[in-house]
């Protein structure tokens, strides 16, 4: 599909595109099983079949889309939601400081509509690329097409498939839930730096899940272990 | 369309609206010199703080079966791959269930 429409561009756009599609590949496998299980796991929440990649297809960040599977009620805590939604993905923020200065000679407006697209893996590859030889839109953009594409497609077959195999919940089926968290922190990690303020946050929100209304747990924990990062920060 | 799928896509458009704000954000910045370096330290550990406080259920249920499949599945988390480790994680909750009624 890629190599089909780029086939009117010049060469070297061609050339970039394919390369994008290239670097694409491995992650494109890596996003399938991420996914398959978020999908499944959205339908046993309670997310209608048409609401899964139309959440996955607007959002597009996988971190927060687990979180809000987790926390999702019928009908949904709205502030919480999208409350942690930004907080999960306050990291773009950072990603999107360190690419801007590669970006200058790039419209502005179509930068705005090509962000859209930006991921913690094509932000990674279109830094390093950046860096040695400038930045490529082509590239860039070939590269976030591939990885959108998959992770709409691969949630919405898992939305499709997960309530076909329903039944596997009770053999401990909910453990696929902090299984996949615990490999979305092992990204996370900065070393033993992150250790406290991560173990602030559980402590903090376990304690807060027991005494508090249900709904407190995620701020307070969160704040908290935002706290402890930024106390840390100054020595 | 009933009232709970009106406030099922209301919050689906604000989780976007929210996401896609992260992604300009930055870049509308301009520089990361704007952002001063303690905030972004704080800013680097919030998204693990969150996701780590959204599992505070799971470690708060009080069962040592769960307890004992988490930390066999964090285990398996640091040194497997995606689908190993949610295989480690149910297979563990599995076991750990049938072993040890609640």
């Amino acid at each position: 599909m890629q190599v089909a429409s780029a086939s009117h561009c010049p060469p070297s756009t061609r050339m970039e595109v394919l390369r994008g599609l290239r670097s694409a590949l491995p992650i494109m496998l890596g996003f399938i099983p991420f996914g398959l299980v978020l999908g499944a796991q959205a339908r046993m929440r309670g997310f209608a079949l048409f609401e899964v990649p139309m959440m996955t297809g607007l959002n597009f960040g996988g971190g927060s889309e687990f979180a809000a599977v987790g926390l999702w009620t019928s009908p949904p805590h709205i502030l919480l939601i999208v409350g942690v939604t930004f907080l999960v993905n306050s990291r773009h923020l950072l990603m999107g400081a360190a690419l801007a200065p590669y970006l200058r000679a790039i419209p502005r407006n179509k930068m705005l509509f090509c962000l859209f697209f930006m991921c913690d893996e094509t932000w990674a590859l279109s830094l390093t690329d950046a860096r040695k030889t400038g930045f490529s839109l082509p590239y860039y953009m070939s590269v976030s097409l591939c990885l959108y594409m998959s992770w709409v497609i691969g949630t919405a077959i898992g939305a499709v498939a997960g309530p076909i195999m329903g039944d596997v919940s009770r053999y401990g089926f909910d453990m696929a839930f902090p299984a996949v968290f615990f490999v979305l922190l092992r990204g996370m990690w900065k070393g033993m730096a992150s250790a406290l303020p991560w173990g602030v946050s559980l402590g903090v929100a376990v304690a807060a899940y027991m005494v508090l209304p249900k709904g407190w747990y995620v701020p307070l924990g969160a704040v908290s272990g935002g706290a402890v990062a930024w106390v840390q920060a100054r020595s | 369309m009933g009232a709970g799928t009106v406030m099922t896509v209301l919050t689906l458009l604000l989780m976007a609206l929210a996401t896609y704000c992260t992604r300009i954000g930055g870049y509308l910045l301009l520089n990361r010199q704007h952002i001063a370096p303690r905030t972004a330290k704080v800013m680097e550990a919030a998204p693990g703080c969150v996701l780590i406080a959204v599992l505070a259920p799971d470690f708060a249920s009080g069962r040592m079966a769960d307890l004992l499949a988490l930390t066999v599945t964090l285990v398996a988390a640091m040194r497997c791959s995606l689908l190993v480790t949610v295989l480690v994680g149910i297979g563990s909750g599995w076991f750990f269930r049938m072993i040890l009624p609640s």
